[in-house]
């Protein structure tokens, strides 16, 4: 059983290699494969973020499906009302329109310290020439918040303290309560004398 | 500029020297093996079992499925795959250094230290002590001595190459040099960040993926490739086509390979899965490539080399490592990795890669070296052609159903209608049939030990004779006056 | 490639890369010990295993548990429910609106749109966050794991096969410690036709004395011991079912929210 090279077998040669080119269809297939492999990473990576797991593709879109419950919520529910309630007129960027209404981003009435002068806008109306940054306006509001209820008007006017620059602090429903009640039904919309001396009583 | 043919000037007949300085490395190191395979294959046997009698063996804590199924498994890729690679390469650098083999006792120590890590580590899982990261099962005790065996062997093939008469790389240099780089940094960082001081939380699953990858598709891949880029032109007595193609199939496996490996659904930020998904797509580039080497260098040649049994072996092996690479990108893709993840799809395609790529190659390449490096030829050499044709009944038997299985098992799981049991028994049918495959691969592995053995003993028995005629010559009168 | 150095180079180049990528990425993004606040509350999560659930764990591991089950729920995708609060000044319109319109299982833009609808007519909306996939059809959980759900385990044991159910919340699906065990005893007892073998090594049956033992598993009809023996866990199976029993993660988190 010994081993031996058998004599008509070719001898053991070690292996050798051409020197062929690459096929140039494979460089092209690898580039158009690492083109659609980094689409897919754009599309899908979350860009590494540590909190975005799959399916979220992205920290925006897991921003969007968190469920909002407080403050957050407030802000939510309030944006909603304004758009339907105020936005037309104030604008649903708070900038106002011309002959319509003033604008509410930037505007002094509404970075207020104390709520009770701007509670009662809503709930009352206002009447009168008013400035407000520097421009005049005369024209007359409704009052259009009269028929939301407390914990509505106090998240639309925490929505407007909040946004587009501005920096207020909360309304609260028992705040909408309070006003509401030392208004009575059918409040006469206010004057802007009124609301001046409101606005600096706190 | 084509070269069909590059006839070597230098002298063709190999040194026999450098075959005999292998010769007890490697029947060190496959002897061994081949016992762990035989011990693995026996095992999976016992796990695949216990899905149709769940009673079977039960009362046995150390034979439970949890404990049998991962022994099984390291026993086959850390007990037969890895020593018997580490064998091929020391014969294959001292093949194409043109040089004898440096420090063969060094590589000697090794593979005993190296089978006993393996004792050791599959001991460790049986009595309940594994490390529970998948791949990594072995015990402290068993890991360091793998790690330090694989250090002494890739000392001894570094020296080999290092005193290479043969100046040119041939491509197997680069694939097998890689691998042995490869392992002890993959290893080491595995036992670091997982064993010894472990990482916190998920980030530990994210690690274990790395490893897994990075062994059984990159290591391996490396390993196995290196060994069949050197044995096919060999065989078919034609040059490989090419050394450029080879060197982008070298580069892209590495580059792209080492990033596959975290499965869709893991619970670990999306960049992760999102990164191997991609990286899984870009395989298509490596399994071309190595695939067109193969294929150009044998094309005409396999009918006439049907009746060489290594060739038979090594060009399964490839074959079912081009339909393994081709299941992991599938499974890596989204919508189907939706279906298949943690069905029995995975160990199909683990199981085509250790046993059907890597062991078939090792097989094709054992067949050839031991011979000429021993000195004998095989004692029982039509049970090599019985080997090959068992094995392949058996790979088929034991893939084809488990990979259906799994899709099917995939199927049900994600028709929430579809109760638990419902879905176990629906696999059913596919485990028994893969039984059966595991069956065959014993016998086949039976055999494949058998020879080995057989060799050794014919190998040892020479050794004696040798030794008692040295003992029974009379002195020379020279001697005797001294 | 023209010697062994520029091959080492590769390798360093290559293997280095990923190791960054995949080893010290996430070490340090997600190594660092912390805990995530539970959605709309202040607690934190997670607490931490008690004592006999972390052996539990390492029982879980020695007998590779995790060879059959995964610990992981995986989610597909995520919808909006629609949910009415309060009807509002005009339920009449209101609930026209309600019946008419799609309410489940909608985007997050479909939902803020049939909201405002309704907030339009004067009812009040929630919209409910859902974590949709087929593990949660399954009832294995509300959304998927996430980082925080073990953070501090070792070894993390996901598991790889479903060969039998996910664990990540079967505390929540059974409670009971009871069944828990007398499932681990006898699989088949509690869930006919089952697969899993029975860990019978982990108990011991006893003959009863003077009075039965207040551990003794309470069999359902038909199974357990014979007339005059008991099964009692041994302390692995204690630690184990503990363990079983700690496995809830059905919190919702930033990474991973839902409506409770």
């Amino acid at each position: 059983m010994k081993y031996e090279q058998k004599s008509n077998t070719p001898l053991d040669t070690e292996p050798t290699a051409t020197h062929e080119t690459v096929p140039t269809w494979i460089f092209v297939l690898a580039l158009l494969l690492l083109f659609l492999s980094a689409v897919y990473f754009d599309h899908h990576s979350g860009w590494f973020d540590a909190q975005v797991y799959q399916p979220y593709a992205s920290a925006e879109e897991l921003d969007e499906y968190q469920p909002k419950s407080g403050a957050a919520a407030m802000l939510a529910e309030g944006k909603r009302s304004y758009e339907t309630v105020c936005g037309l007129c104030h604008g649903y960027d708070g900038m106002g329109k011309p002959g319509q209404a003033p604008p509410l981003a930037g505007s002094e009435w509404v970075n207020t310290k104390g709520v009770n002068g701007l509670i009662r806008v809503p709930l009352a109306g206002l009447n009168g020439p008013l400035t407000v940054q520097g421009k005049d306006w005369n024209l007359s509001m409704a009052a259009m918040g009269a028929a939301l209820s407390d914990a509505d008007l106090a998240n639309v006017l925490t929505y407007v303290r909040q946004s587009w620059g501005n920096k207020a602090g909360l309304v609260t429903a028992d705040d909408v309560k309070s006003v509401r009640a030392s208004l009575g039904a059918r409040p006469k919309p206010l004057t802007v004398e009124q609301l001046k001396a409101l606005a600096e009583l706190k | 500029m084509t070269d069909m043919q590059s006839p070597d000037p230098r002298p063709q007949t190999p040194d026999p020297k450098l075959d005999a300085s292998c010769g007890l490395p490697l029947l060190a190191l496959s002897g061994g093996a081949a016992l762990w395979l035989v011990v693995g294959s026996a095992l999976a046997m016992i796990a695949s079992i216990k899905f149709h009698a769940p009673d079977f063996l039960a009362d046995c804590p150390w034979l439970t499925y949890g404990r049998v199924q991962p022994a099984a498994d390291d026993a086959l890729l850390y007990g037969f795959c890895i020593p018997t690679a580490l064998g091929v390469m020391l014969w294959i650098f001292a093949r194409l250094s043109r040089t004898p083999l440096s420090m063969p006792l060094v590589a000697v120590a090794a593979a005993n230290v190296w089978h006993l890590g393996v004792l050791i580590g599959l001991a460790g899982i049986l009595i309940g002590d594994s490390t529970g990261f998948a791949w990594l099962e072995f015990p402290r005790g068993g890991s360091v001595l793998l790690l330090a065996a694989f250090l002494l062997i890739a000392i001894c093939a570094t020296a080999t190459f290092g005193q290479r008469k043969e100046r040119e790389l041939y491509p197997s240099h680069w694939f097998l040099l890689a691998a042995l780089l490869w392992f002890p940094w993959i290893y080491a960082t595995g036992n670091l960040f997982l064993v010894a001081w472990p990482v916190r939380g998920v980030v530990q699953a994210a690690i274990d993926y790395w490893f897994a990858n990075n062994l059984l598709f990159v290591w391996l891949g490396l390993a196995g490739v290196g060994t069949a880029f050197y044995f096919l032109p060999k065989l078919v007595r034609r040059p490989l086509q090419s050394r450029y193609l080879a060197l982008f199939a070298f580069w892209t496996l590495i580059l792209f390979g080492t990033w596959c490996g975290i499965p869709q659904g893991a619970p670990l930020p999306v960049w992760m899965p999102t990164l191997s998904a991609g990286a899984a797509a870009l395989l298509l580039l490596p399994l071309l490539a190595v695939g067109m080497v193969a294929w150009r260098t044998v094309w005409g040649s396999v009918k006439s080399k049907w009746d060489n049994r290594p060739f038979c072996f090594i060009g399964a092996g490839m074959d079912c490592f081009v339909l393994s690479t081709l299941m992991l990108i599938a499974m890596a893709c989204p919508q189907i990795g939706r279906v298949t993840e943690f069905t029995w799809f995975g160990p199909a395609q683990t199981q085509l890669q250790l046993y059907g790529f890597f062991a078939m190659t090792m097989f094709g390449a054992i067949y050839y070296i031991l011979p000429r490096v021993v000195g004998f030829d095989w004692p029982f050499p039509k049970l090599v052609r019985v080997h090959f044709w068992i094995s392949l009944l058996g790979i088929l038997l034991l893939i084809v159903p488990l990979a259906i299985g799994g899709v099917i098992q995939g199927l049900k799981w994600t028709n929430p209608g579809v109760a638990v049991v419902d879905v176990a028994k629906a696999t059913l049918p596919f485990l028994r049939v893969s039984t059966t495959g595991l069956l065959w691969i014993l016998l086949g592995n039976l055999l494949f030990a058998l020879n080995i053995f057989a060799l050794t003993l014919v190998w040892k028995l020479a050794l004696l004779r040798k030794a008692v005629a040295i003992v029974k010559t009379p002195l020379t009168t020279a001697e005797a006056k001294a | 490639m023209r010697n062994g150095a520029s091959i080492f180079l590769a390798v360093f180049i290559a293997l280095g890369l990923s190791w960054c990528g995949f080893v010290l990425a996430p070490t340090r993004q997600l190594g660092g010990a912390k805990q995530a606040t539970i959605l709309n509350s202040s607690d934190r999560y997670p607490l931490g295993r008690p004592g006999e659930a972390n052996l539990g764990l390492q029982v879980y591991r020695a007998n590779g548990c995790a060879a059959c089950h995964t610990e992981q729920v995986r989610q597909s995708g995520v919808t909006c429910d629609v949910v009415l609060a309060n009807a509002g000044k005009n339920p009449g319109v209101v609930s026209n609106l309600v019946s008419t319109s799609k309410l489940k299982e909608l985007t997050k833009e479909e939902a803020d749109g049939v909201s405002q609808k309704i907030a339009v007519a004067g009812g009040k909306t929630e919209i409910h966050i859902v974590a949709t996939g087929p593990d949660i059809a399954r009832g294995w959980g509300m959304r998927q794991s996430v980082a925080e759900d073990y953070l501090y385990d070792y070894p993390v044991q996901l598991g790889n096969l479903r060969a039998g159910p996910d664990l990540a919340n079967t505390g929540v699906r059974e409670p009971d410690l009871n069944w828990q065990l007398v499932h681990l005893y006898l699989p088949a007892s509690e869930v006919n036709g089952s697969m899993m073998p029975p860990f019978r090594y982990l108990f011991e049956v006893r003959k009863i004395g003077a009075a039965p033992s207040p551990d003794a598993l309470v069999f359902p009809k038909g199974f357990g011991p014979p007339a005059g023996y008991a099964v009692v866990p041994k302390p692995e199976a204690r630690a184990l079912a503990a363990y079983l029993l700690s496995l809830r993660v059905n919190v919702p988190l930033y990474s991973a929210p839902f409506t409770q």
